[in-house]
């Protein structure tokens, strides 16, 4: 296995007035491919900062952040989050005035990765596989469950043919039995296609069916 | 799922949204119409009665300016001199401003009344109307001869009436360059005066300016009839399509030099020089009739020089511009006439019209830009998430604000579409409607305050159009150019609206976006 995702000497900080609070310092670690994170860490200890600056959606204040080698700020950020990466929110995130078919449609056109065939067909495809049959991947997703947006979530987040999934609290809103098959999802997507998932979590039982389980803790990542 | 897909999705699925988007956009659309579109009628119709009237301008002495100035001299001397020194349209500057490549062709051109010695004048028919008699110091009723034909003397052969159809030349010639350089004794006639006596080609006519009473003193006096009379060959005989107006009002009492069939058409350098003769000749005979000694340079420059210069140009549409490029060639008691008073004063209804209509039309245009960047601004507050989705997703700032503008110009273009219809009427409704109130105060204002004094001669050339005919000439219609001018200029304002708020979002990270909604 190799690194698909590196951090090199990371820091981040808030200002807040005239103090500075480091959240991260100099930290440094590697993520390897087709192994399913999960990050834990007690609250504020800025595991969703992590996540943010990993997935391009915020900038380190040193540092850098290689993936499969590459600097993504070279690489640049919106290329970065464009084909590199997908991203799950613990708010789904959705466009609310598409149905769920056309959430995944719009992660597929904007990729550069596109898979190749009719795409309309790949998007039902992969809603088949996390869950949602296609009369539900036709209505606008705000009629559609917690559960069931969680899980188009996933889908656009694989849709643009990425090998790197960043979840933050992806079962946070969820009941105990979806959370279930949330992490069952996760696992087919790392064991099944090779995926690289990092999560970060509170939940246990999200952690305890992870490959990996790393903890963030004064501003630092430390294997459990 | 591109931003155009996702832009129309979003106006069908969000209607309470689009359709009061749709609406601001109808009601901004109907005062930005209405305002141009009054704007746009009462200049079609300054342009289409422009257009009517005759492309003419004319170079001629600037009496008023003159006159002011003759006033302004206190001392009586300077006065005198000023008189002496009067303005005079200058041949080189008529000659310069002909240059011009609007000018058609132009008049340099002399008229005078003359009497015929062996031809009769073409009859008016009002002769019975007309008492050429008078009652002399003895008592004695004694009949009043007055000249019959006036002479139009031209310095270039190539005339208004010419270029433009009003004479055609039916046999012979018209006299050339060369005639008038030698200053030949030719002259053209119209059909009706060749009729009348039976004249042909290669015939002499004799006339004189000098009145058969006082020719009889002159002659006593020791003038011959050759120093008195000027015997002209015709060269040519023409039609003219002018002709006196028998229901006109001062039909009754018209002199017969006044009708257009009576006209003699001559070299200026021929006419000069008769009148030239005669004049020396009076100076000799009667030098106590004249002051001073005689200056044959200035009489002879004073006989070759007309009132005014008409210039007939290719565009009725020029005239201003014409004006404007030419003035400053003028001196300065001279200037370039285009009637534009009169036009000006009867389109006063229509520029005042216009003129409140352009402001309207700004201050809607400025309204708009800030009513639509607010009700934009807004709107894009409540899709600051998406915004920070679609960032998260790595779809670019730029489709991001191509999606909203998309959004906006579809409901701009519904808006403005029902506008132009409900617009255009609206417009023709209220511009009738303020024309209308207009047009009566400024009459009764005229009748209040004009007392200006108009004149005008058969060598004005200006086409006269009534303040009615201009009116008439107001319609409002909204034509195709003007939506589409509406249509460009509500697109700026759209994408002046987006632009700015959606930057105001955007320069957030899309990590900041979304916890801000989270």
């Amino acid at each position: 296995m190799s690194a698909i995702l590196k951090l090199e000497n990371i820091c981040y900080g808030y200002t807040d007035g005239s103090y500075k609070r480091e959240i991260l310092k100099h930290l440094s670690y590697e993520f390897q491919e087709g192994t399913f994170y999960t990050i834990l860490g007690p609250s504020g200890s800025g595991k969703t900062t992590l996540l943010s600056i990993m997935a391009g959606l915020d900038k380190q204040e040193e540092g850098k952040i290689y993936f499969m080698g590459e600097d993504i700020d070279k690489m640049g950020l919106y290329k970065y989050r464009r084909n590199k990466i997908g991203v799950v929110f613990q708010s789904y995130n959705l466009i609310t005035y598409l149905t769920g078919l056309e959430n995944i449609l719009l992660s597929m056109t904007e990729t550069d990765n596109k898979l190749p065939g009719n795409q309309k067909e790949l998007a039902y495809a992969l809603l088949n596989m996390v869950g949602i049959a296609n009369t539900k991947a036709e209505r606008l997703v705000t009629h559609l469950s917690g559960g069931e947006q969680q899980r188009i979530a996933i889908a656009r987040a694989i849709a643009s043919n990425v090998d790197l999934i960043f979840a933050d609290e992806p079962t946070g809103n969820l009941d105990t039995a979806t959370e279930q098959e949330i992490i069952k999802l996760f696992q087919m997507l790392s064991e099944r296609y090779g995926k690289t998932i990092i999560a970060v979590t509170h939940s246990n039982e999200v952690s305890k069916f992870s490959d990996h389980r790393v903890l963030l803790k004064n501003g630092i990542l430390n294997d459990l | 799922m591109n931003f155009l897909q996702r832009a129309f999705n979003y106006v069908i699925r969000k209607p309470t949204k689009s359709l009061l988007l749709a609406v601001t956009f109808f009601v901004i659309g109907n005062l930005v119409i209405l305002g141009l579109g009054i704007s746009q009628a009462a200049d079609n119709a300054k342009i289409l009665t422009r257009k009517k009237m005759r492309a003419v301008v004319s170079y001629e002495v600037d009496y008023n300016k003159y006159w002011n100035y003759i006033d302004s001299l206190e001392d009586a001397d300077a006065q005198n001199e000023a008189y002496k020194n009067y303005p005079k349209v200058d041949k080189e500057t008529a000659i310069n401003i002909a240059k011009d490549e609007r000018v058609r062709t132009f008049n340099y051109m002399t008229n005078n009344t003359v009497y015929g010695i062996d031809i009769e004048h073409n009859p008016l028919g009002n002769e019975d109307n007309r008492n050429n008699t008078y009652t002399d110091e003895n008592g004695n009723e004694t009949e009043y001869k007055e000249p019959a034909f006036m002479v139009y003397a031209n310095l270039f052969p190539s005339m208004i009436e010419l270029e433009e159809g009003t004479f055609e030349i039916k046999d012979g010639r018209w006299y050339t360059q060369e005639d008038i350089d030698s200053a030949k004794r030719v002259v053209c006639i119209t059909e009706e005066v060749a009729d009348t006596n039976s004249l042909h080609l290669g015939d002499t006519i004799t006339i004189s300016q000098i009145s058969p009473s006082q020719k009889k003193e002159l002659i006593d006096d020791g003038m011959s009839e050759d120093d008195i009379n000027l015997e002209l060959e015709i060269v040519g005989i023409y039609s003219t399509k002018e002709d006196v107006d028998p229901n006109s009002d001062s039909f009754k009492w018209m002199s017969p030099y006044e009708s257009p069939k009576n006209r003699l058409m001559m070299p200026l350098t021929t006419y000069a020089e008769y009148s030239f003769e005669v004049t020396a000749e009076l100076r000799k005979l009667h030098p106590d009739w004249y002051g001073g000694e005689l200056d044959e340079e200035q009489l002879r420059q004073d006989l070759e020089t007309p009132s005014k210069v008409v210039y007939l140009l290719d565009d009725p549409l020029n005239v201003d511009a014409f004006v404007e490029d030419n003035q400053s060639k003028c001196s300065e008691y001279t200037r370039l006439n285009a009637n534009n008073e009169s036009f000006k004063k009867m389109a006063r209804p229509l520029d005042t019209m216009s003129f409140f209509a352009s402001i309207v039309v700004w201050i809607v245009v400025l309204n708009a830009v800030v009513i639509i960047s607010l009700v934009t601004a807004l709107t894009l507050k409540t899709r600051e998430f998406e915004i920070g989705v679609l960032l998260s997703i790595g779809v670019s700032k730029l489709k991001i604000v191509a999606q909203l503008f998309v959004e906006l110009i579809v409901l701009a273009f519904i808006g403005f579409g029902f506008a132009s219809i409900s617009g255009s009427l609206m417009a023709g409704r209220v511009g009738e409607l303020v024309l209308d109130y207009q047009t009566t105060s400024d009459q009764q204002y005229e009748s209040e305050d004009d007392s200006s004094y108009v004149w005008t001669s058969s060598t004005d050339y200006f086409t006269t159009v009534t303040q009615d005919q201009l009116l008439s000439e107001y319609h409002v219609s909204v034509s195709p150019l003007l939506i589409l001018e509406i249509f460009v200029l509500g697109t700026g304002v759209v994408l002046i609206a987006i632009v700015i708020p959606s930057f105001m979002i955007m320069r957030l990270n899309p990590k900041q976006i979304l916890l801000e909604q989270n």
